[in-house]
């Protein structure tokens, strides 16, 4: 079975190398120009205990991990059963396991059927013989696969000498000879008992990026020059990131001693004209309300990284989950304006970050981004080039403004504006001191406990609101705009509702889906146009309590549309499969006729 | 050449201040005042920050560049301000509930990095702003609206507590002695480092004329031969019980932060420096 899109899943313990043949893997098939994704798994343990790793490569685009393996690889059984629930099998599967696993086969959990194609291959001693160390087992399975399926071979050899290239010399001949023992082992003992066989043709070479890097990435693209943050699975790459890149552009990376201390020192930096930002996760988040709030009530820019994790409390921190979007939004005591936008894939992480950086400067509120582990901690190969061509360039990314010199003989920092939008100084101006504060204050920035004060910055505060609708009414659809079932998700959902639906389509299933980008303020526009020919619409989401779509309705009255809504969710954890999504929507789809 | 630029009316802002009759800030506000002008800190050219409470109303009450922040945040808030901008003096001011019970935490940290700044807590052993509860430093045995039966608490010591975290200055004035605290105020904010100064601060509203005349019959400066770098000495002087010694108690001089943090760019500097997309090579399979 010729294949140009296959998903691959390699099981074992800590010290196998899991983790690092996948990169291997991922970053031979991007420079071959195939459309990669990875997705790493681990136990709770920081060193040894299991690990896991999926990849997905294809020569056409792709947006999800893939439902099922095509070919799964157990260096260890023990350490597979772990991932059983998370590595589901395709019927025609190929399994390839170590020889010298004495685990009792009786004992392994896969139907006799899936077993069909089922080789033992000696990883163990075919890298102890030609590397002389059996750490080099992960590269022996890779010579293994690379012959069996007619994975990028070349790419593959490339892809481990820039792995190993600080290594001594003989380190890179060791695995090289691991691999070609892999591959002739393969030529030489194996008789093909299964039918998948890679196919594709190589293309320009793709770049593979994590989603924090993407964030962090786009953060310095935008400008950032102040980040205070504190360790938090699974948002600290985004801040290892910055620590290595950012005083290099004569920025501040600091790590401070809590979430608390770090929203301060944002705002703080903030206030003295510096572009900041945090990343953290739901727990640092509860943290940073008060912070958040400060920000908004000083009318101070600020980036706020949220990569979600399950949650509530200490949750399961290496597992996604998208419960924090009412936080986002509303968690903050008071009348808190903040904009809350979510990226939904890996290159989505950057335009999120840029795009925050762009209405955090413009419109000087707090902006969430809210992002998840699902997105934070995948892999997927981009087109470099995307990134030359962007509608919000470095150039545009303006800071805040401030007064002319006439504003300035008579300053009022929160001048009352039609855009709510007030010139900003900053220490180090000659003129234009001022007093920020957390307290309610008049448009000098005194302090006012004047009820009408109170009532007229507020309005002030939330005009930003008007003009940030006016300005953007981007959304992404997929699929027909005359379908009569219609799909609404956010955030790192969109991979499987977006494959779920083209695969509908392709079967005559009439449907479209709706992602957003900025949820709040709430571009209401897209939703009417989208609501138009809709009968019927699945809200999907990976939160227990739906606050998605009971949210959604506070603002779409979808009963004047004549619309029913169905809500699809379930916990964090393991992300939805095209399966799920594709499932349901058959179901809703059905339905309509009944 | 000795012109005097700015002048006490260039630091007052135009915000009367709202304290009790009576209430120690009164002098505090003036002693920090008369420093600035000692000093001759250009107004535009520093940024005074608090927290919340009674004491943490003072940057509106100066012309500079002032940021009345949330409960406790005062010192973080600060760091900020300094990193992003070395070259602005930086003062955090509040009071003891705001710095020693809710921001307590922050204190070992901008201590231990020695973030350029001068912290002045006013302390008048009681929270004022919420009307008579029990603060860190409130004594033993006292009643409070919090501590109907006594307060059961050991009070913080705040000399005591910042020269076990080896903040770089350490002092105490008493808001009644305002020569001594205009002179100590001074030469904190000149401290290149981490520099506290303890306001002896008294609320007469919540604990009574009493309290000043206490603070003054204890108050007793230094011994002339006093030398605040011998640290040893400075922990006998925190834990004095007959005396409150007034004065620079501990100093030391170490490297501050933002000092080295200009020395940790250029090192990175010399990684390379490219146009931003070209990162991207980095991520190259």
């Amino acid at each position: 079975m010729a294949s140009n899109n296959i998903v691959i899943g390699i099981a074992g313990s800590g010290g196998d190398g899991v983790i690092s043949a996948g990169e291997i893997l991922v970053n031979a098939a991007s420079s071959d120009g195939l459309f990669v994704f990875m997705l790493k798994s681990f136990g709770a343990q920081i060193r040894g205990g299991e690990s896991s790793v999926r990849v997905r490569m294809s020569s056409e685009p792709v947006a999800t991990q893939g439902d099922k393996l095509d070919i799964l690889v157990v260096l260890s059984w023990k350490d597979y059963l772990k991932f059983q629930s998370e590595m589901l099998l395709e019927d025609h599967v190929v399994i390839l396991s170590d020889l010298e696993d004495s685990f009792p086969e009786e004992n392994i959990p896969i139907s006799a059927d899936k077993l069909k194609n089922w080789y033992k291959i000696p990883f163990n001693q075919l890298a102890t013989n030609s590397a002389g160390t059996s750490l080099a087992k992960n590269i022996a399975m890779l010579g293994v696969i690379s012959e069996l399926f007619n994975l990028p071979k070349t790419a593959l050899k490339e892809s481990i000498k820039k792995k190993f290239s600080g290594k001594r010399e003989d380190v890179i001949e060791k695995n090289l000879s691991a691999l070609k023992a892999g591959q002739d082992y393969v030529k030489k003992e194996i008789k093909k008992k299964d039918s998948i066989l890679f196919e594709y043709t190589p293309g320009e070479p793709r770049i593979v990026m994590e989603g924090n890097e993407a964030t962090a990435f786009g953060a310095l693209y935008a400008g950032v020059e102040f980040y205070a943050g504190y360790p938090i699975t699974p948002s600290t790459e985004i801040m290892h990131w910055l620590s290595v890149y950012l005083p290099r552009y004569n920025g501040v990376v600091i790590q401070m001693e809590d979430e608390l201390a770090s929203i301060n020192a944002v705002v703080g930096a903030s206030f003295a004209g510096r572009k900041a930002m945090t990343a953290t996760s739901g727990p640092g988040m509860s943290l940073m309300a008060e912070g958040i709030g400060l920000a908004g009530m000083a009318e101070l820019p600020i980036v706020v990284i949220n990569v979600q994790r399950g949650g509530p409390s200490t949750g399961i921190p290496t597992k996604t989950e998208q419960a924090d979007l009412m936080q986002a939004i509303w968690g903050s005591h008071g009348d808190a304006p903040r904009v809350v936008i979510a990226p939904s894939d890996v290159e989505d992480c950057f335009d999120c970050t840029v795009l925050a950086f762009y209405i955090a400067e413009k419109y000087q509120l707090p902006v969430i981004v809210l992002s998840d582990a699902f997105i934070g901690h995948r892999k997927e190969s981009i087109n470099p080039n995307r990134f030359r061509d962007l509608k919000y360039g470095f150039k545009k990314i303006n800071r805040r403004i401030t007064p002319t010199e006439n504003e300035l003989e008579d300053y009022h920092r929160f001048k009352i504006t039609k855009n709510g939008i007030s010139p900003v100084t900053w220490p180090g101006m000659e003129k234009g001191m001022y007093q920020a504060a957390g307290i309610e204050h008049n448009e000098k920035g005194f302090p006012s406990s004047d009820v009408s004060v109170h009532a007229r910055m507020t309005q002030k505060r939330w005009d930003k609101f008007r003009e940030i609708k006016r300005e953007f009414s981007f959304e992404r659809f997929y699929g027909p705009d005359d379908a009569e079932l219609g799909v609404i998700a956010w955030g790192s959902t969109k991979g499987a509702v977006k494959e779920a639906v083209a695969r509908a389509n392709a079967n005559g299933i009439k449907v479209q889906a709706i992602i957003p980008q900025i949820l709040y303020p709430f571009l209401i526009q897209p939703f009417h146009d989208f609501l138009r020919h809709k009968k019927r619409v699945i809200f999907v989401e990976m939160a227990y309590a739906g606050a998605f779509r009971r949210y959604l309705r506070g603002f779409v009255r979808f009963g004047d549309f004549d619309v029913e809504t169905v809500s699809y969710r379930q916990t964090g954890g393991a992300p939805f499969t095209v399966r799920q999504i594709y499932d349901k929507i058959v179901e809703e789809y059905e339905k309509k006729d009944a | 050449m000795d012109k005097v630029k700015y002048s006490l009316k260039d630091y007052k802002s135009e915000l009367k201040p709202i304290w009790c009759p009576g209430c120690g800030d009164y002098g505090v506000l003036n002693a920090l005042m008369q420093a600035l002008v000692k000093l001759q800190i250009p107004p535009h050219q520093m940024a005074i920050v608090s927290g919340i409470g009674c004491s943490s109303r003072l940057p509106g009450y100066i012309n500079t560049y002032g940021f009345n922040g949330i409960h406790g945040r005062a010192i973080p808030l600060a760091t900020g301000v300094k990193l992003s901008n070395p070259d602005i003096k930086v003062i955090a001011v509040g009071g003891d509930g705001d710095g020693f019970s809710i921001g307590a935490g922050h204190i070992p940290h901008a201590a231990r990095k020695n973030i350029d700044m001068t912290y002045i807590v006013m302390n008048n052993n009681i929270y004022g702003l919420t009307k008579g509860q029990a603060s860190p430093t409130t004594p033993i045995g006292e009643q409070t609206k919090t501590t109907f039966y006594g307060n059961m608490d050991e009070p913080i010591n705040p000399v005591r507590m910042m020269i076990a975290y080896k903040a770089s200055f350490v002092a105490r004035v008493f808001s009644g002695d305002p020569k001594n605290a205009i002179e100590v105020i001074a030469q904190a904010i000149q401290q290149r480092g981490f520099s506290f100064v303890e306001v002896l601060s008294p609320c007469p509203t919540f604990r009574g004329v009493e309290q000043f005349k206490l603070i003054r019959e204890k108050v007793r400066y230094l011994p002339e031969d006093y030398q605040p770098t011998d640290e040893v000495r400075a922990f006998d002087i925190a834990n004095d019980n007959d005396f409150i010694r007034l004065g620079v108690i501990y100093r030391q001089d170490r490297p501050i932060y933002t000092d080295i943090m200009r020395k940790m760019q250029q090192v990175s500097e010399k990684m390379g420096k490219p146009e931003i997309l070209d990162l991207l090579k980095q991520f190259e399979p």
